[in-house]
């Protein structure tokens, strides 16, 4: 870290504080966004996982005192339901194939977008940025319509060369991968804006001093570009991760997580069972198992990725 | 390796230039490269400008098997509708103002979070981190309902307050600037200190300025995510002028059985040009700003 | 004869109503007064009723000076949801236009005001009003109803050999193949593989039942013969493999690749939209085919008043004047939706239309889901198994074993 190499040659503070004093600074800025955290966050979450424990359910929106304290039976319910764990497949499948390809992708077209010059530079950078930004209410229209079975555009085009699409969205086979593709071609502009800026950081000169001693391309890339791209890479991993893994929208609005759940993500069970069924117990139990996976990835990806220094 | 770094680094902190263009030496353009990029673009591309054209449809043409691609008879009726339909002009106006006030919020309250995280000590600082980036993992399908009552119980369903409060300083945005500051040398800060400027003296005139690209980044992020903010908006809000775009479109558009397609489309192309605008104005700096998150290491 | 049947049972629930409500003497009794009101009502409505309402409170306030009525349109497919988040925080509206689906849900969350006595509950069509009545109250009224038929091309059926509607299960069987093997078509029957409102009257078609007032009985005789028919049509290749949710059957039908489906009066305007000029002639509608009777869903809107509403006369006078058979015609004309109240199909608005007069003909044998609090999760359940029942090669009964099971577990409230 820049930091703590800088920090060899700091000088200390001249005035002594009292240990009082010291704290103050740092809770005078910190203050704002803790009160806003702890009122309208650490409230609400504490309440789930307090509902977690009991069996709160439509019966007692009236009056929430009446919900049944039932210790870890929501746990154990959704670690052997047969839905929960499908879902929880599905999200795997999804972030299994779609961070990879996300992050390779985005990677591949930042390092590409970098060698672009001028007004191209931005009419990519904007082009690839747009689907990020477009309602996911319009592209679930314009995507259905490409992947409609028998008069969308993708089957159209390719029964031009003589092959039979599938019901991209209807077969329980090509469902997912579908979805995955449209997470993926969603999403790709936001990691690769983070991976062109880290891109602008990287010394031209080192790439300079490297030609001379005779690499090319490829080992340009791999021996320069990769290893400075590293602490990029892993809060583009970890963001990529924990958004992926709560995935919603996507297969949300597409196929409502069909055909015959094939899609269903644990996002939207959870979704489905607190506020739909307003069964508020049980999904908030599904929600903290989820939320265990996510912690433990991203601390297994810190671990893994964090920049040697 | 890592003097290389930390050069790179301190160049960085110090560079205000555009990154240089044109790497190729020579001036040789690669020409394979742009086509294999413009496919990927036109891919990209190609379901937006569809949308875009499927708001000059009307809703038959829309329905339309096999689907076309421009319009037969262009027309701005769906337009026309939607703003006769309600007022979305005040809708717009909703969206902005929510919009404006939490990336302003985030702004000043992420950056001040963020400096005494990175850069000041105090007690309970490493758990009050930890928090912030646990509340990013928790699914927000089972916090709304609790949030709702506890709005309810502080009386203020269906006002802005309810739609900005909850939003004004987000954890993502805490993690950002936490790392944007970290980038920031000791030394600058020491030195500030030694003279005798206060902590706030040193955060306004020494720290922010140097994280002007820090800041853009930050405000493209927030106001994209507010400006398209929908489950939230839609279950606080309960009197239609107080309605964010995204909620107005909705309720607008879908019906019990179908929906309006037209109106959609129009509505959905409505919701998206603001967000260009911002991005297009900052992501000059956002390219540079990403620069200081400590990603270089 | 039916009619006169449920008017008793109606009776006989009114009667059971009156003791429970409390007459007279009550604070809150909630009777809708015969003169003026006054004050301000906040109702929450869905997509286009919301839209087409400002016609009708504009006429209300003019006959009621002093009264404000705001209406809030919100979107169909979070409604639901927002409506219980909003029961939860204790801030509801003044009154709601809410889907018949969900009235049991609601009064089972005890939010619900009851209906009063003045507002006739025979009025409506009989299973209209069963989806307001709850552990016998009434605590909704109906407002406009929804009923689906079968669409058909008669072009592709007459190429067929066809020229009459189907009239029985076997009819329908026929029609299908025949469109699809001589008819020119790709597809008999084009039926949606996760839909329980089209699965539904094929079991009630059949004489059976999915829910006795008790206990669930998916694992019957008649609802499994009824599977099994309904299955047949994606075993036979005659309805399209798998549907989305949102699978939209008018441009198809249009096209002609799916001749035959099962429709609401919204795809009336859709596919003669999509048809454009001359196409009126080359379709038809017609009503449920028979086994033992030839029952169709009804859905459509119901009307309710909060419990923590504060100007309840107001709110239920309002109530009352839609469902008078002059606002009930009023609204058709502006939204097409059909009127919940009986009296209202006699007037020449709803006979001279023939379409109109099919769907008037088929509401007199509707039947509507279970009113039961837990319908949305049971709905959810159900619309997820069948898709399975349907692609899977396990036998109907097992398939309805296993539905019979999950019923049980998430239980009717």
């Amino acid at each position: 870290m820049t930091a703590s190499a800088a920090s060899a040659g700091r000088r200390r503070a001249p005035r002594a504080r009292s240990r009082l004093d010291r704290h103050v600074p740092g809770w005078a800025f910190a203050s704002p966004f803790a009160v806003i955290l702890g009122i309208f966050l650490a409230i609400p979450i504490l309440a789930s996982l307090l509902l977690s424990f009991t069996s709160f359910n439509i019966g007692n929106i009236q009056s929430w005192s009446s919900a049944r304290f039932v210790g870890l039976d929501n746990y154990t319910q959704a670690l052997t339901d047969a839905r929960v764990l499908k879902s929880l497949r599905n999200t795997g499948y999804f972030v299994g194939v779609g961070v990879p390809a996300t992050i390779a992708l985005s990677l591949a077209l930042a390092v590409g977008l970098n060698r672009v010059v001028g007004a191209m530079k931005t009419v990519f950078r904007v082009g690839y940025y747009l689907p990020v930004v477009t309602s996911i209410v319009a592209i679930a229209v314009i995507w259905r319509y490409l992947l409609a079975p028998d008069i969308g555009l993708v089957n159209s085009l390719i029964e031009r060369v003589g092959i039979a699409g599938p019901d991209w969205l209807g077969n329980t086979k090509t469902a997912m991968p579908s979805v995955i593709a449209i997470g993926v071609w969603r999403n790709v502009g936001f990691d690769m804006v983070i991976f062109l800026a880290a891109l602008q950081t990287i010394d031209p000169a080192l790439y300079e001093a490297a030609k001379v001693d005779g690499a090319r391309g490829w080992k340009l890339f791999r021996f320069i570009t990769l290893p400075l791209l590293r602490p990029a890479m892993l809060f583009v991993a970890v963001v990529t991760s924990i958004a992926y893994l709560q995935v919603f929208e996507e297969p949300f609005v597409m196929t409502q997580g069909g055909p015959v759940d094939s899609t269903l993500t644990t996002s939207m069970l959870i979704y489905e069972q607190g506020f739909r069924f307003f069964n508020l117990g049980y999904a908030s139990a599904i929600a903290y198992i989820l939320f265990v996976i996510i912690a433990v990835l991203a601390v297994i990806q810190f671990r893994w990725l964090r920049p040697q220094s | 390796m890592s003097v290389a770094q930390s050069r790179a680094g301190r160049a960085t902190v110090e560079r205000r230039a555009t990154a240089p263009e044109g790497r190729i030496a020579g001036g040789q353009r690669p020409w394979g490269l742009y086509i294999l990029l413009g496919i990927g673009l036109v891919a990209v591309v190609g379901p937006f400008v569809w949308m875009v054209l499927g708001s000059l449809k009307t809703q038959g043409e829309l329905l339309a098997s096999p689907p076309t691609l421009f319009p037969e008879a262009p027309t701005f009726d769906n337009f026309t509708r939607l703003f006769e339909r309600a007022d979305f002009t005040r809708f717009f106006v909703n969206s902005t103002l929510v919009a404006v006030v939490v990336t302003l919020a985030n702004l000043l309250f992420c950056s001040m979070a963020g400096y005494a995280l990175a850069k000041l000590d105090f007690f309970g600082k490493r758990p009050l981190f930890g928090m912030a980036v646990a509340t990013l993992m928790v699914p927000t399908s089972v916090t709304i309902v609790p949030l709702f009552v506890l709005m309810g119980k502080f009386g203020l369903v269906d006002s802005y307050a309810a739609v900005i409060l909850p939003f004004a300083a987000g954890a993502f945005g805490v993690f950002l600037m936490r790392q944007f500051m970290s980038g920031v040398p000791d030394e600058l800060l020491d030195a500030a200190r030694i003279d005798g400027a206060s902590e706030w003296r040193i955060f306004r005139s020494v720290v922010m300025p140097l994280l002007k690209p820090g800041l853009a980044a930050l405000g493209i992020f927030q106001f994209l995510a507010t400006w398209n903010n929908f489950l939230w908006p839609l279950v606080v809000l309960t009197s239609e002028d107080k309605y964010t775009l995204p909620v107005a479109l909705a309720s607008a558009a879908i019906g019990q059985n179908r929906s309006d397609y037209g109106l959609l489309m129009a509505g959905s192309v409505l919701l998206v040009v603001p967000v260009i605008a911002v991005f297009l104005a900052l992501q000059r700096h956002f390219t540079q700003s990403i620069a200081m998150t400590g990603l270089k290491g | 004869m039916r009619r006169a049947t449920h008017r008793l049972m109606l009776f006989a629930g009114l009667g059971l109503g009156l003791a429970v409500a409390g007459c007279g003497g009550d604070e809150n009794s909630a009777a809708v007064p015969s003169g003026k009101v006054s004050g301000e009502l906040t109702m929450w409505a869905q997509g286009l009723e919301a839209e087409k309402l400002g016609a009708m409170t504009k006429q209300f306030e003019a006959e009621n000076p002093g009264v404000k009525v705001t209406v809030t349109p919100i979107p169909w497919d979070t409604a639901h949801d927002k409506y219980l988040t909003s029961i939860a925080g204790a801030k509801t509206p003044d009154l709601a236009h809410i889907d018949t689906t969900w009235n049991a849900e609601f009064a089972k969350a005890g939010a619900l005001e009851t209906v009063p006595d003045s507002i006739d509950a025979g009025r409506f069509f009989p299973s209209a009003e069963s989806t307001t009545e709850i552990d016998g109250q009434r605590l909704g009224v109906p407002w406009y109803v929804a009923t689906q038929v079968i669409f058909y091309r008669t072009d592709i059926a007459k190429k067929a050999g066809i020229t009459e509607p189907p009239k029985t299960w076997d009819d329908l069987k026929a029609m299908a193949v025949a469109m699809q093997q001589q008819g020119g078509a790709k597809y008999g029957f084009a039926l949606k593989t996760q839909d329980w409102q089209q699965f539904l009257p094929f079991v009630w078609q059949n004489g059976g039942e999915v829910f006795d007032g008790e206990e669930f009985t998916f694992d019957t005789p008649e609802v499994i013969e009824a599977t099994a028919f309904y299955k047949s049509f994606f075993d036979e290749g005659l309805a399209p493999p798998s549907t989305l949710d949102a699978f939209d059957p008018a441009p198809v039908f249009v096209r002609g690749t799916h001749p035959m489906f099962i429709g609401g009066p919204a795809e009336v305007s859709t596919v003669s939209e999509l048809g454009g000029k001359g196409f009126a002639d080359k379709w038809a509608l017609a009503t449920m085919p028979t086994k033992d009777s030839g029952t169709s869903f009804v859905g459509g809107g119901n009307l309710v008043v909060f419990e923590q509403s504060e100007n309840k006369e107001a709110a239920w006078k309002f109530v009352d004047w839609m469902s008078q058979p002059a606002q009930q015609v009023r609204f058709f004309e502006e939204s097409a939706d059909l009127p919940a109240v009986e009296d209202a199909w006699n007037d020449p608005a709803l006979t001279r239309d023939k379409n109109i007069a099919i769907f008037g003909k088929q509401l007199e044998d509707t039947k509507a889901p279970p009113a039961i609090a837990r319908w949305e999760e049971i709905g959810s359940m159900l619309n997820t198994e069948i898709e399975k029942a349907l692609s899977g090669s396990a036998p109907p009964e097992e398939s309805l074993q296993g539905i019979q099971e999950k019923a049980e577990s998430i239980g009717a409230s």
